[in-house]
């Protein structure tokens, strides 16, 4: 092992470009494998995951504190159908009146709890700590907001109450409060209500939540549950949002992934390749095969695993803000790489570089010394020679002439290279293109349901105050408001659509064709009996547009035609409203989606609706459309690509790295029959530049398949069909410069190298073989 | 002056080498036709021939560098035909050494550890085998540039580098493919001085050369090479 170690050691530090070279593309590799790891792991059913780590509620209840005492809410709870249940917490409402920081301005519900972990719903506690004593409150705050924990310390002077100081934030997945006090405290801020946290063993469906709610307020006084939350709303809200696209973020991980390995192998087997000369003296001296491919194995490994190790660091650091940002609407708690995807790099990345390092360290095994030997040190003269000649009758300038020679010389390294460049190009191809596609997704998402009130009518069912507005006169009442454009009702419903399994739907009526939802296939409802439904949810049924189909609503039933698919939504199908009238005429619309001229007040549109609408009908403007918008998307296609794009320079720069080392004797002789640096410099270039265009020639239209198959293939793996209009993201400006892109990576990659052997004094040229 | 490298008590005359029928073939390149010959114990043997007549093929075929494609090679009594790569490499790092004409020294060691290689790979501990290469150095002039890169020496310094390399692990058989080819004649004639000590110290020798004068003045047997075959044979002094 003594003579393995000390020619292993001796090359890496004397071969220090090798081994930096090696050592920055392993670091950049691993670093987007952290972050494409991490993203892949975060997407994977992200949202589902998020609660199940987070033990959310699957229900939030508040009751009234002078219906219902604490001892009688513990004791409904005690049924079989309920897994988990915490509570009963005192809740208040605060109104903040000035707006830092830390309060925003509005309504603050705040409960008081205890501590943040429990049985249900267990808080981040991600800045500061917990409120323990008078005066403390904690926000909750989706964690990694950068600026919000330089509001700890904010205070707000409750009217006729306690001095409040933030001690801390923390993250509700069950977005069950807006801050907590200690229990010790909520009584000083008048609570009139007690919240209850339920986590139920059926869960999946409106109907059974509904059911598990009914179970544990079965036997209390009507009245007594003044509100309830279903966590399949923030579910929803989840698919229509950031959900959508977590299919996209994932090809780029997938990408990522591939390029990097693909790129440590160019750069390792180069490292093996030029080293033929060194292995066959090795053989010479008496190194036995398995010492040679130990040699060169470790050779590679020592910087390889230094370059990992700082590449978990790197790829930690991206991934926090990017994860962070990519699932702010969800609020996942501890948003960023996971211990597993750290320990999966560290041991999986040295492991792929030595697989990569293992296929040429075995052809250097195998080599006989003799044939090693004379590899390395004599080109196919014959062909060389030729070519030179050949270059040398046509009237190019001479640098330009013997710069293009120099790729036919060595046909192995020119496969390396030219591998690089592609893998360059199409990378860059490939990663503009999903870009601009993701890009194209966005805008029709922010788009898609755009408005920007939403009224929603308290549930009787659920012992709520009942609306004092019948529906028909709610919808007068919107349209009658100044400002109204449009004006959705809605109600929604678990129903059957031609299977035993409920499917989530709601009933539309009004201007539902406004709410812009984007069309795949298809288009929107214009009449009764039809229904139009999300391409994930065709696809998990084996349904398809122009299908006909039974609906079936609590027992009646009627005959649909599903009409037109949609790309994404909180909902699997929307239907016609006359089809509601038809199965159960006295149902009334429960949802209210308005949309508002541009420049209408919407504090004061809803004001105005609230004052005349009275109890029943609470109004939110609606602003969580634009949480996850297509800011975020670019800044993780471009952080992609720029990364991908660094690696695969890196490769080409290696590659011709190693081809100016070869070729220092003959720049030497080139500089003592008197070619100036300058030609040296522009010779070295120009021997790179017919790759740059070929490999530029042969990537983009790789790229170009690539995003064509890859892209529709991915979404359609997550249940979603890919509107045309979205793929058409080529247009000729950017098509040449993408071309240009190879040329650019090749005399960008060749040029330090370049004017690294151009300034060699010719002596030092000559007498360094 | 050097001590004699052959530790074993040899009796003059045993067969180190003995080639038979050795025929090597590079696709339609015929380098050795059927090459047979005999070489013993403390035996200094020039050969020489015209370039391209397959000198240095003959040489890797006895240090096991490269196989024939027909006939048997004997070294030490070991058949090397009936040795993998790896039993070929354990008798190369003891036994049969090889000097060559461009050096193959490597770069990215220091002279000192370009030495101390040879002992290290047969287990010597990394004190002692720096010990010996400084020994050696010494003997050979070069001491001085022990903590030198190869790519700083001149040629005459690298070659008796090359020559300190072979000598670590006491070789029964020293090879040399044109020592002196890339050297001017000074440089030359120091190298050559040191293989003819090492010769007189009982060493037995195999150099390729072009230089006629050169081989009869030290060797004591001249093998002429032509197109691949022994076309003539000369015993030119005792074997010492
Ligand atoms: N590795 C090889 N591959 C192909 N041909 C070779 C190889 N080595 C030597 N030859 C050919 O074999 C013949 C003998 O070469 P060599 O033994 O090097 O001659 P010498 O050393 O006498 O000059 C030459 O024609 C040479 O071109
Ligand atoms: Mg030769």
């Amino acid at each position: 092992m003594g003579a393995v170690w000390l020619a292993s050691r001796a090359a890496v530090k004397r071969r220090r470009l090798q081994s930096v070279v090696i050592g920055l593309v392993v670091l950049f590799s691993t670093a987007t494998f952290v972050v494409a790891l991490g993203l892949l792991a975060a997407s994977s059913a992200p949202f589902t995951n998020a609660y199940a780590r987070g033990h959310g509620a699957h229900v939030v209840a508040d009751f009234d504190m002078t219906a219902v005492s604490g001892a009688q809410l513990a004791r409904a709870a005690e049924q079989p159908g309920v897994e988990a249940v915490a509570g009963p917490f005192g809740k208040a409402v605060l109104t903040i009146t000035e707006n830092k920081a830390g309060f925003p301005f509005g309504p603050l519900t705040v409960v008081g709890r205890a501590d943040p972990a429990g049985p249900v719903d267990r808080l981040d506690l991600w800045a500061g700590r917990w409120a323990t004593g008078p005066g403390e409150i904690v926000m909750n705050r989706p964690s990694g907001q950068g600026l919000v924990p330089r509001a700890l310390g904010d205070t707000f002077q409750v009217p006729g109450g306690p001095l409040l100081t933030i001690v801390g934030f923390a993250d509700s997945v069950s977005q069950s409060a807006g801050a907590w006090v200690s229990p010790g405290q909520i009584g000083a801020l008048h609570p009139s209500e007690q919240q209850m946290l339920y986590r139920f063993k059926d869960s999946s469906t409106d109907a059974e939540i509904r059911s598990g709610l009914a179970s544990v307020t079965a036997g209390l006084p009507p009245g007594a549950l003044v509100e309830s939350q279903s966590y399949l709303v923030l579910k929803r809200a989840f698919a229509a949002g950031p959900g959508a696209y977590v299919p996209f973020l994932m090809v780029f991980g997938v990408l990522g992934i591939v390029v990097a390995v693909l790129i440590v192998a160019n750069v390792v087997s180069g490292a093996v390749v030029t080293g033929f000369r060194h292995i066959g003296v090795l053989k010479a001296l008496g190194f036995t095969p398995n010492q040679v491919a130990a040699v060169y194995l470790t050779m590679i490994s020592v910087p390889a695993i230094a370059g990992c190790a700082l590449g978990v660091v790197l790829g930690n650091i991206l991934a926090k803000p990017l994860l962070s940002g990519a699932f702010q609407g969800l609020d996942v708690p501890n948003a960023g790489v996971g211990r597993a995807v750290d320990v999966t790099c560290l041991l999986g990345v040295p492991v792929l570089v030595a697989v990569a390092a293992l296929g040429p360290a075995l052809r250097a095994r195998g080599l006989s010394a003799v044939e090693a030997i004379s590899a390395g040190s004599t080109p196919r003269a014959g062909r060389a020679l030729r070519a030179q000649r050949w270059l040398a009758g046509t009237r190019l300038p001479r640098p330009i002439s013997l710069g293009l020679g120099l790729p036919i010389v060595r046909p192995a390294r020119v496969a390396l290279t030219m591998a690089a460049i592609v893998l360059g190009v199409i990378t860059v191809t490939f990663a503009t293109g999903l870009t601009n596609t993701m890009v194209a997704y966005g805008k029709a998402q922010e788009a898609n349901g755009a408005v920007q009130v939403t009224v929603r009518a308290a549930d009787p069912g659920d012992g709520q105050t009942a609306r004092r507005l019948g529906d028909s006169e709610t919808e007068g009442l919107l349209r009658s408001l100044p400002g109204a454009v449009h004006v959705t009702a809605g109600s929604y419903a678990d129903i059957y659509l031609g299977s035993s399994q409920t499917t989530d739907a709601e009933f539309l009526r009004g201007d539902s064709s406004t709410l812009g939802y984007l069309m795949v296939k298809g288009h929107w409802m214009n009449g009764a009996g039809q229904i139009v439904a999300r391409s994930d949810f065709l696809h998990q049924r084996g349904l398809a547009v122009g299908d006909q189909t039974t609906l079936d609503l609590g027992g009646k039933r009627t005959q649909v035609r599903i009409v037109g698919e949609f790309l994404a939504g909180g909902f699997s199908v929307f239907c016609d409203w006359a089809t509601l009238t038809e199965l159960a005429p006295d149902q009334q619309a429960t949802d209210y989606e308005i949309q508002l001229a541009p420049g209408t007040n919407t504090d004061a549109y809803i004001a105005a609706f609230t004052k005349a609408a009275g109890t029943g009908l609470n109004a939110t403007a609606d602003t969580n459309q634009t949480s996850v918008g297509t800011v975020v998307i670019t800044s993780f296609a471009s952080i992609f690509t720029l990364m991908l794009g660094l690696i695969a320079a890196m490769g080409v720069f290696n590659t011709v790295v190693l081809n100016t080392r070869e070729r220092r004797r003959n720049l030497g002789m080139l500089k003592s029959i008197g070619m100036t640096p300058r030609q040296v410099t522009f010779m070295m270039i120009t021997s790179m530049v017919p790759l740059g265009v070929i490999g530029g020639l042969l990537g983009l239209p790789v790229g170009i398949i690539a995003h064509r198959l890859i892209v529709p293939a991915s979404a359609r793996a997550a249940g979603i069909d890919m509107p045309a209009s979205m793929m058409h993201v080529w247009h000729a400006p950017m098509l040449s410069v993408l071309a240009l892109a190879g040329v650019l990576i090749a005399v960008l990659g060749a040029f330090i190298p370049a004017r690294a052997a151009a300034r060699l004094t010719v002596a030092e040229v000559l007498r360094s073989e | 002056m050097l001590r004699c490298m052959s530790t074993e008590d040899d009796t003059a005359g045993r067969t180190v080498v003995r080639l038979d029928a050795v025929r090597k073939e590079y696709g339609a390149t015929i380098a050795l036709d059927g090459v047979s010959l005999e070489i013993r114990s403390g035996e200094a043997v020039a050969v020489m021939g015209p370039s391209g007549c397959g000198k240095s093929t003959l040489l890797n075929m006895i240090a096991g560098l490269d196989r024939p494609t027909s006939g048997t090679v004997v070294v030490d009594g070991e058949e090397l035909g009936r040795h993998d790569e790896k039993a070929l490499a354990r008798l190369r790092r003891r036994r049969i050494r090889m000097i060559f004409q461009f050096f193959n020294l490597l770069d990215d060691l220091s002279v000192l550890d370009n030495v101390a290689l040879a002992a290290r790979l047969i287990g010597v501990p990394a004190a002692q085998a720096r010990r010996r290469a400084v020994e050696l150095l010494d003997e050979l002039g070069i001491a001085d540039r022990q903590s030198r890169y190869p790519a700083l020496l001149s040629g005459g310094e690298r070659q008796r580098v090359g020559v300190a390399r072979a000598l670590m692990n006491h070789p029964v058989l020293l090879l040399a493919d044109e020592p002196t080819g890339a050297l001017d004649s000074k440089a030359g004639e120091q190298v050559m001085g040191i293989l003819m000590d090492l010769h007189r110290a009982g060493q037995t020798v195999v150099l390729v050369t072009h230089d006629r004068d050169l081989a009869s003045r030290h060797a004591n047997r001249l093998i002429e090479v032509a197109d691949g075959r022994v076309v003539g044979e000369r015993r030119l002094k005792p074997t010492q």
